[in-house]
């Protein structure tokens, strides 16, 4: 990242930090945050009944469910699905997990994104990762957006938000009128009921699954018992991401569109999606430790990290920022990957796991991961010569 | 009493033990070092050696064992109080308000404002958030940085990251010493000699808190 992009990011930050740390110690967020940390050790406790039970319900509801064991397993079923709707474009809401399979780097077809921030790094084309989970372009300046939007779309927007909104909405909106297929994750799934939970501000969540096929990517760790327990994990998410109670919109899809209302005869497709598709991830996380499946992706690890606020989205993987996305992909990926996402760049200081709402304990699973990774060969080679020292001279200068 | 200096103020910033050992002498503190002493393994074990590690904890825990033992370093205090066994460890800002509150020592308190950067293995990890900050009121104005004790920032040099990564743990040290300026204080103190050498600069004063007391504490070693 450019220096400028880290102090703009650094700026946004604090913003969110001001936000978030004036309700995050009010008592009712307090109970909030108890409950959904046993709700989250309950769900990894009993995750393979919740599975099932989740199999039972989605079906129950009449949505669809496939396994994907890995990345490529899940690319497939996506790949067979756009065949199938001879899908030519699709709208695509913000999810990590559509980043860890790769989903934009695989399809060929064209993929809007909806979400204004996901859209502008979109048509940023290039070094476009996102920095926060739910502020993806919070390094960008307005002017600096404004010059993207205009030079990719071929307008000519000064740097003013609402005139940059307003172009960005219209483009996509045109995109996406021929667009049968939406693709999304979802924040959290409710086993007993079958349901989807998703959270967004800007209402795109809502255009994507009313489109004729609604596919929802998401891992196995975000089932937890019931629709209460969804909503308290989303809304804590929300708290700590943003600061605010709640977002705009909480969609909670448990089936397809239809309708009985003639003769109470079913149809299906009235406004919303005719067929609801889920995916269900694995992708390494039935190996990953306990605590690492904790995350509800709220992002005030990295807010907070002093590693990450030095050096950015390098510190971390693919759309897993910061140390716990370090440790995620060990599981997702391999040692190597691990290594190069920045497994040594954490100066194990655990500020990350004071304020994380779960308490994840990062730099213990860094350091703990550590050995795993100098037992295969993959460590800094500084540290190799330390090691060296403190071995002959039982010094490490 | 064991003074166990750690690799970073016997070998690198050897002011701190020197200031560490002109203080114990001044309170009469009964105390001696290891003219053989070894890296404790703090290093090995934050970076994945843990084998290595293991080597010198039980070499170390030969000689430490049954001592009452003292450090300069923060990183040595986390590791031999929680690494190794049955270790008797505390660190020097214990020891110095210890004997502050004993009157042990006379310092002089002047109107000088100063700032103080709780260290994550100190502070975060061990909870010694209040010792030093006793001590260096004893002495000077404590003004505050706006993150400290527990929600203290790193300085950037922990976990092997100034070995590996030298331009982050400069660019953390920056923040941390923006967070200082911020208190318009005339010095810098930390209790923990890798932190220190990670935070030195040419704009403020940075100095340990034995360094510090022998410094600005009004001390007296002729009496």
């Amino acid at each position: 990242m450019k220096p400028s992009e880290l102090e703009t990011m650094r700026k946004s930050f604090n913003t969110v930090k001001e936000r978030s740390s004036s309700i995050k110690d009010i008592p009712s967020i307090k109970r909030l945050t108890s409950r959904v940390q046993e709700i989250k050790k309950y769900s990894f406790d009993n995750k393979d009944e919740l599975f099932n039970q989740a199999l039972e319900s989605f079906k129950r509801n009449d949505i669809e469910v496939k396994f994907a064991e890995t990345s490529d397993d899940a690319l497939h079923i996506i790949d067979d699905l756009l065949e199938e709707y001879d899908a030519k474009v699709i709208a695509k809401a913000k999810s990590n997990t559509l980043g860890e399979i790769g989903l934009k780097e695989h399809l060929n077809i064209n993929i809007i994104e909806t979400d204004l921030g996901d859209r502008i790094l979109q048509l940023k084309k290039v070094d476009n990762k996102p920095v926060h989970p739910t502020g993806p372009a919070s390094h960008l300046s307005v002017s600096e957006i404004a010059g993207i939007v205009n030079e990719s779309l071929g307008v000519d927007v000064g740097p003013e938000p609402k005139e940059i909104m307003e172009v960005v909405r219209s483009d996509v909106l045109k995109r996406l009128e021929s667009a049968g297929v939406g693709i999304s994750g979802a924040n959290a799934i409710a086993a007993e009921e079958g349901s989807l939970v998703m959270v967004h501000n800007e209402g795109n969540i809502s255009i994507v699954s009313l489109k004729d096929l609604h596919i929802i990517v998401a891992g196995i760790d975000k089932i937890v018992p019931s629709l209460e327990d969804a909503i308290s994990v989303v809304k804590l998410e929300t708290t700590f991401a943003t600061g605010n109670f709640v977002t705009s919109y909480m969609n909670v899809i448990s089936g397809p569109s239809k309708t009985a209302d003639i003769e109470k005869k079913l149809l299906k497709n009235m406004y919303g999606a005719e067929r609801v598709v889920v995916i269900l991830l694995d992708n390494g996380r039935s190996e990953a430790i306990e605590e690492c499946l904790y995350c509800i992706g709220c992002g005030n690890c990295i807010v907070h990290c002093p590693v990450y606020n030095a050096v950015g989205n390098e510190f971390g993987f693919n759309n897993y920022l910061g140390g716990r996305g370090v440790a995620m992909s060990k599981f997702i990926e391999d040692d190597e990957t691990c290594f190069n996402s920045g497994l040594y760049m954490c100066t194990l200081c655990g500020l990350c796991t004071l304020n994380c709402p779960l308490s994840i304990p990062t730099n213990e699973i860094l350091e703990n991961m550590r050995k795993l990774s100098t037992d295969v060969g993959f460590y800094p080679k500084a540290h190799g010569n330390i090691m060296e020292n403190v071995r002959k001279n039982n010094s490490p200068y | 009493m064991l003074y166990f200096r750690g690799c970073t103020a016997r070998e690198k910033q050897t002011e701190i033990q020197d200031a560490t050992e002109r203080l114990l002498k001044l309170a009469g503190v009964d105390y001696h070092i290891l003219d053989d002493e070894k890296c404790c393994g703090s290093v090995l074990l934050r970076t994945g050696f843990v084998k290595e590690a293991q080597n010198q904890i039980e070499e170390n825990t030969k000689v430490l064992k049954g001592e009452k033992i003292l450090t300069s370093c923060a990183g040595c205090y986390k590791t031999l109080k929680e690494d190794y066994e049955g270790l008797d460890v505390m660190h020097i800002s214990q020891l110095l308000n210890d004997l502050v509150n004993d009157n042990k020592i006379n310092l002089k308190k002047s109107d000088m404002n100063v700032t103080y950067h709780d260290s994550c293995h100190l502070a975060r990890h061990c909870n010694v958030f209040e010792e030093p900050r006793n001590v260096i009121e004893s002495v000077a104005n404590l003004v505050e940085m706006e993150n400290i004790r527990e929600n203290s920032l790193c300085c950037g040099a922990g976990g092997g990251v100034k070995s590996a990564y030298p331009q982050i743990a400069d660019e953390m040290a920056k923040s941390r010493l923006s967070q200082a300026k911020q208190t318009k204080c005339e010095i810098l103190i930390t209790a923990c000699p890798f932190c220190k050498r990670n935070l030195e600069n040419d704009e403020l004063e940075v100095l340990d808190l034995t360094e510090f007391l022998m410094k600005y504490g009004g001390v007296d070693e002729t009496e």
